[in-house]
């Protein structure tokens, strides 16, 4: 399993940018509303493993 | 990799914003109702805020500094104008933001069980950056 790291980048203007690697699906949702806090988010991309993560975790609920 | 995001911090939590302050050598007073503020200019509008830093403690600034609650749960910087041409403008208060959410990072991970596996202080041509690594326990 890869390791599931949060990494969390804040500039000299206290902007932040997040990186959550190894997360799927609703793992992912939970980790970005618990380091999101109160802050209003500019930008947010799911890249392409979230998916890949969800469509692997619905084929197994399918079978 | 699954996802990231950028998000604009907002100073809303008084606890992180003072050990901010601190942190940065000062030693605001924190009021739960906002007090006035001491102006260089006394004909000026008298301002209010619920954390101040007195002027004796910011070196060459013309009055006090202050952070005021606002209806919508944010504490917003109220200063002189003339202060953010003694050091005391759009940098200072990103680094104070930049302590704020350090902080709050910080105290967030511990309470939700996350392990903070490092912390890194980065040095750019924009700044200073601060870099956390974390990990859920397992």
């Amino acid at each position: 399993m890869q390791d599931q790291t949060i990494t969390i980048t804040i500039d000299g203007q206290g902007h932040s940018t997040t990186d959550l690697e190894g997360f799927t699906g609703r793992s992912c949702e939970k980790v970005f509303e618990d380091f999101r806090g109160g802050d209003r988010v500019k930008l947010e991309r799911k890249k392409p493993a979230y998916y890949t993560g969800q469509q692997v975790q619905q084929e197994k609920s399918h079978r | 990799m699954s996802k990231y995001w950028v998000s604009i911090t907002e100073l809303k939590e008084e606890k992180y914003l003072v050990d901010a302050l601190r942190e940065m050598g000062y030693r605001p007073e924190v009021h739960q109702e906002a007090v006035p503020m001491n102006s260089y200019y006394s004909e000026q509008e008298a301002k209010q805020a619920n954390i101040i830093i007195r002027r004796h403690e910011l070196r060459g600034a013309c009055g006090d500094i202050g952070f005021a609650r606002q209806p919508d749960g944010q504490l917003t910087l109220i200063a002189d104008e003339l202060d953010a041409y003694h050091g005391y403008g759009e940098k200072w208060l990103g680094r104070v933001q930049q302590l704020y959410k350090e902080k709050q990072t910080f105290a967030m991970a511990r309470a939700k069980g996350y392990i903070l596996k490092k912390r890194e202080v980065i040095q750019t041509k924009e700044g200073q950056q601060v870099r956390l690594q974390s990990a859920v326990r397992r």
